[in-house]
């Protein structure tokens, strides 16, 4: 008898060996259970639950019954191109889609250089497959030309053709295709700037709707990234005189709202700058703009800058470095690692700060366009489908924007502790 | 190097020590102080060429703010810092001349984390020598081949082990081809399998006849390839002696004190 029990007992211990050594695979959980174990573990959890689940359902039903049924939205659908360009003139469209297809293309390129292989996560797909049906669906019930479906299939092909390209071309060109996609992004502002304003284009001050929104959103991120870096470094230099300068301009700055800061662009610069510096009010509005986000980035980059540890200073200046090649090549690339996320947050909000730009006289900005079209007779009542057009717009943008930084992060993440 | 170069180097060598100069470093009544606290209370020694310095103390002894002062990390308050005849004054060209020709290694290695272990190696004899990226390169391959991770170069710092991230730190500070190379306590944030393969490359270093000051307690490397030990507490060199001597009887009664402690 003993020794059966003696057997069985082995028989045991061996067993429980074995589920030790496959403990660590353990098999994934039915729904069943993880709704139990996440949402109803106690009956607290549960009530929880129930009362958010009930909440959300609500909202949601409300919400979607609004827009699908009670909203009507006519009055973005037919204020499309107003949304877009408000008074920029219809016959120089062909600028500005010039203009989109160049940044597409380039756009695309260097999504083929720096990611060859794409790996395809089921979550990945998931999230592609609805923004893409969802992208199809709102375009779909916005957009009755055939023009301007041929010109959005340009567009997707603008996109993905030369992606296509630069991931042939990064096996075997790798460094030219650098090359041109960096001269490509230096290069572009002066391209549009160009495609836009020269040969008889329209004057700035026709821009309006989201392409006001853009050209001062990106030209101001875009021009305040370098400056707000300068500042963060001045701030932090030996000389006594370029630190007071740049805790001052900093601090003045960084104190008036931007709403201030717009209007005293319209009405005060003139008065400052001489005749020959005189200029057109958006570009006023686009200064501003940028002074106001630079300030913005260089407290940002201090940030990232007290963060690089001293060692590190030590270790480059040890080994010869300048000051210049020190700061260059060892500590700046580490600051602006750390600080990402923060300086994506912050352009991300100067983007829907643009918004501002709408109680400018004189200019129409994507918020200023969604309200008058609601001021038209025939859409009287209809100002928050009009609104909400506008936010949908703004979201859209930030949206892939963030999406787009979580990549960078990820990409640049590389060798981190 | 051609024999022509090789001769050509022995020759200056013999100029060199022919008019009695072989002084590599010398401090003269060094003197530092932190606000009110004074780290270093009149340091004066010589360490001549080909000579491996061990230097050993408590903490807070200022051994670290020695070797610190000498290629400038600190700015030393009163005193004199000669470096291979280069005066260490405020004059930022000399500072930087000197700097060049002394390698530092560092206790928390200080690798810089966004660069490539080979990128890490090449940084300064590129753009400090503005040597070409094929020859840097090249030279930085050598070099961790030296230290024995040729292997580990297109890795990153945080991919890598303490101790073969020591070993990257001493392979980036030879790529300067320096004359001097100061060691500040190397082994102390390693873990204890990992302080022999950082040691056994100090040691390599030490027989080619590299010019070493090193701050650190692993007796055992000081014993077998140091020329000299200075002790040092509270701010003053207490001892200066043979390794042999030092560790068997030393002459200071600091010195017994601190050895009964630590052995």
């Amino acid at each position: 008898m003993a020794t059966v029990d003696e057997q069985r007992l082995q028989m045991i211990a061996a067993e429980e060996r074995r589920a030790v050594e496959v403990a660590p695979q353990a098999r994934p959980a039915t729904p069943r259970e993880w709704l139990k174990e996440n949402l109803f573990s106690t009956w607290r959890n549960g009530l929880v639950t129930v009362i958010t689940a009930l909440f959300v359902g609500w909202a949601l039903y409300q919400i979607l019954r609004w827009i699908l049924v009670t909203g009507d939205f006519q009055v973005v659908k037919a204020n499309l191109a107003s949304y877009m360009l408000a008074r920029f003139p219809r016959e120089e469209v062909w600028r500005v889609w010039t203009s989109l297809y160049l940044v597409l293309a380039l756009a695309g390129l260097s999504w083929g250089y720096s990611e060859r292989h794409i790996a395809w996560t089921r979550r990945r797909m998931v999230e592609a497959t609805v923004l893409v049906l969802g992208g199809i669906l709102v375009l779909a019930y916005l957009l009755d030309t055939v023009l301007i479906w041929m010109l959005i299939a340009g567009a997707v092909a603008a996109l993905f053709v030369p992606m296509a390209a630069g991931r042939l071309l990064a096996h075997r060109y790798r460094r030219p295709l650098r090359r041109v996609v960096i001269a490509g992004w230096i290069l572009i502002y002066p391209a549009i700037l160009a495609i836009l304003l020269l040969f008889d284009g329209p004057s700035s001050r026709t821009w309006g709707g989201v392409l006001l929104n853009v050209m001062a959103g990106s030209v101001a991120i875009v021009a305040s990234f370098p400056i707000g870096i300068l500042l963060a470094l001045g701030r932090r230099s030996s000389f006594p005189a370029i630190r007071t300068f740049c805790v001052g301009v900093i601090e003045l700055i960084r104190g008036v709202p931007l709403i201030t800061l717009l209007i005293s662009g319209v009405f005060i610069l003139p008065l400052l700058l001489p005749p020959q510096l005189q200029m057109p009010t958006v570009m006023r509005v686009i200064v501003m703009l940028t002074v106001f986000s630079a300030v913005y980035v260089a407290e940002i980059v201090r940030g990232g800058l007290q963060g690089v540890h001293h060692g590190q200073y030590e270790a480059a200046r040890a080994l010869g470095l300048s000051t210049t090649r020190m700061t260059a090549l060892v500590i700046l690339p580490q600051a602006l690692r750390n600080t990402i996320p923060a300086l994506i947050s912050h352009f991300i909000s100067l983007w829907k700060d643009t918004s501002l730009l709408a109680i400018v006289a004189g200019l129409t900005d994507l918020l200023a366009a969604a309200r008058r079209s609601a001021a038209g007779l025939e859409f009287i009542g209809d100002s928050k489908e009009a609104l909400l057009g506008a936010a949908f717009i703004f979201w859209a943008v930030a949206f892939t924007a963030s999406r787009w930084s979580q990549r960078l992060e990820r990409r640049v993440g590389v060798g981190e502790r | 190097m051609t024999d022509d170069e090789r001769v050509e180097m022995e020759l200056e060598e013999a100029r060199v020590i022919g008019d009695g100069d072989d002084r590599m470093i010398v401090a003269e009544a060094v003197e530092k102080w932190f606000g009110g606290f004074q780290a270093l209370k009149g340091i004066t020694t010589t360490v001549r060429r080909g000579e491996v310095v061990v230097i050993l103390g408590p903490s807070g002894s200022g051994k670290s703010t020695f070797i610190r002062t000498i290629n400038r990390l600190e700015r030393h308050d009163a005193g004199r810092i000669v470096v291979d005849g280069i005066e260490l004054t405020d004059d930022i060209r000399n500072i930087e001349r000197v700097r060049s020709e002394i390698g530092i290694v560092f206790q928390s290695f200080n690798l810089f984390p966004h660069m490539s272990v080979l990128h890490n190696v090449t940084l300064a004899p590129r753009n400090v020598r503005r040597r070409p990226k094929k020859q840097a390169e090249e030279k930085a391959m050598q070099l961790l081949e030296r230290v024995g991770i040729p292997e580990q170069a297109d890795k990153y710092p945080a991919q890598l082990s303490g101790g073969q991230q020591q070993r990257v730190a001493i392979a980036r500070a030879l790529a300067m081809e320096p004359k001097i190379m100061l060691f500040d306590e190397p082994t102390s944030a390693l873990d204890p399998e990992m302080i022999k393969e950082v040691l056994d490359v100090m040691r390599e270093l030490a027989r080619s006849g590299m010019t070493m000051i090193v701050v650190s307690h692993e007796i055992g490397f000081a014993k077998e390839v140091g020329d000299r030990v200075l002790f040092f507490d509270d701010g003053f060199l207490v001892e200066e002696n043979t390794p042999e001597r030092f560790f068997s009887r030393p002459e200071t009664d600091r010195g017994r004190l601190f050895l009964s402690q630590i052995l």
